[in-house]
């Protein structure tokens, strides 16, 4: 997968221009091109989080589709292109989730809702995203190889750490001190950021 | 009051990548709406789950996926931002809690003990997690109590205090599975928390015994 540019996809700034030119003008090559990169990856992590290869493939799509209505709310100061689909996506998988389950009765503003919880009238000690997305990349790299699984496992659907350690086939207590190891390091970067 | 007692960074990470269930959701929601450390380390964590997404392997799209979802660009816009329903109004009156929950229904206060009430709140989808606001009065001593799963607590109003501190409004409070001495609700105003249980919930001794029928919500 390249970048629009032909670069690699480690400059996220250019997916950003492309979300925005989605915005500004309803520009069908950006929303092609973005889609070419992105909902292969969406289904992926679909994938990962249990989610049927043919659900899957649908919510990568629904996931798409969702960038493109909801490109005018995209804001660069506040989360990176990738950190923004991937809340898309995960709000939709909680979505299919819940209509999967009986009596299950929501809608994806709702889910949007749920993860709104911050009303301070004006903007406030944000985390500087225009650039958190590229460093928290190259902070991932620093951890150590254990470290990073364990981070990327807990974003995938409810891998608690005893799954998560059968799964690496290392015991419970790892996990949870490599978890916590990695926690930290990302911590002292967020400290960096405010 | 500053807030001292924060979610464990595993469960803002757990809320980050949607993986919490909605009663657990709503505990950690709670106290974000409150706590702006943590609100920024949630935000942190969503860029991590984009970094995440970003460094997984592609998986071939169905052939037709782009030329479908194409077809449907000039579709009118379904989505909605998320809309101020007016809810049932019950529980305008309890403060602290975020929006999107102040719109779910909640049944009317029962009495557990003296000095305590409990009022269930309705969640809109299937949660093995009940959640529930507890209302105590000054200087009560809370019920001793184990519970077979994760028990999170989110204060609201007033204060407690136990072994582990001090809880003031926005105070995050994880119980285990080991039982709780010494819960002393402050002398200054009713304390009223949130709570979201995970199992079932069991009374210590005598008095316990006979509640527990009325606990079961
Ligand atoms: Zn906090």
């Amino acid at each position: 997968m390249t970048a629009p540019d032909g670069q690699s996809a480690a400059d996220s700034g250019d997916w950003a221009r492309l979300i925005e030119a989605i915005a500004l003008h309803q520009d069908r090559a950006a929303f092609a091109a973005l889609f070419e990169h992105f909902a292969p990856l969406v289904k992926t992590l679909m994938r990962r989080s249990g989610v049927a290869e043919s659900s899957a493939d649908e919510l990568a799509q629904e996931t798409l589709l969702l960038v493109w209505r909801k490109a005018a709310l995209f804001d660069p100061s506040i989360a990176g292109a990738a950190a923004w689909i991937f809340t898309i996506a995960r709000n939709l998988r909680i979505d299919a989730h819940r209509r999967g389950q009986r009596g299950g009765v929501t809608e994806i503003s709702g889910i949007d809702a749920e993860f709104h919880v911050d009303e301070s009238p004006g903007p406030e000690t944000r985390v500087a995203a225009a650039q958190a997305e590229n460093r928290v990349r190259s902070a991932l790299a620093a951890l150590s190889e254990e470290q990073r699984r364990v981070m990327e496992l807990s974003f995938y659907e409810e891998k608690a750490h005893g799954e998560i350690a059968r799964i690496l086939r290392i015991p419970l207590g790892t996990v949870k001190s490599r978890s916590r190891l990695a926690m930290n390091k990302l911590r002292n970067l967020l400290g960096e950021f405010s | 009051m500053s807030i001292q007692h924060h979610p464990l960074d595993e469960l803002l990470t757990a809320f980050a990548a949607g993986t919490l269930d909605l009663g657990q959701h709503v505990a950690v929601a709670t106290h974000l709406t409150q706590c702006a450390r943590c609100r920024d380390a949630t935000q942190l964590m969503e860029h991590v789950g984009g970094a995440v997404l970003a460094s997984l392997p592609p998986t071939p799209m169905s052939g037709d996926a782009l030329t479908r979802v194409q077809a449907r660009l000039r579709e009118p816009i379904a989505y909605e931002t998320p809309r101020e329903e007016p809810g049932s109004g019950a529980l305008d009156d309890i403060p602290g809690l975020p929006a999107f929950v102040r719109r779910y229904s909640a049944a009317p206060w029962k009495w557990i003990a003296p000095g305590v009430r409990l009022r269930p709140i309705q969640l809109p989808a299937v949660s093995g997690t009940r959640v529930f606001l507890l209302k105590s009065r000054p200087n009560t001593r809370m019920l001793e109590h184990t519970h077979t799963g994760m028990e999170m607590t989110c204060v609201l109003t007033g204060c407690f205090s136990h072994e582990a501190g001090h809880y003031g409004p926005g105070d995050f409070d994880l119980g285990d599975d080991s039982m709780r001495h010494n819960v002393m609700v402050g002398p200054a105003e009713d304390c009223i928390c949130l709570v979201a249980m995970h199992g079932a919930l069991r009374m210590a001794g005598f008095i316990g015994h006979l509640i527990q029928p009325f606990v079961r919500l």
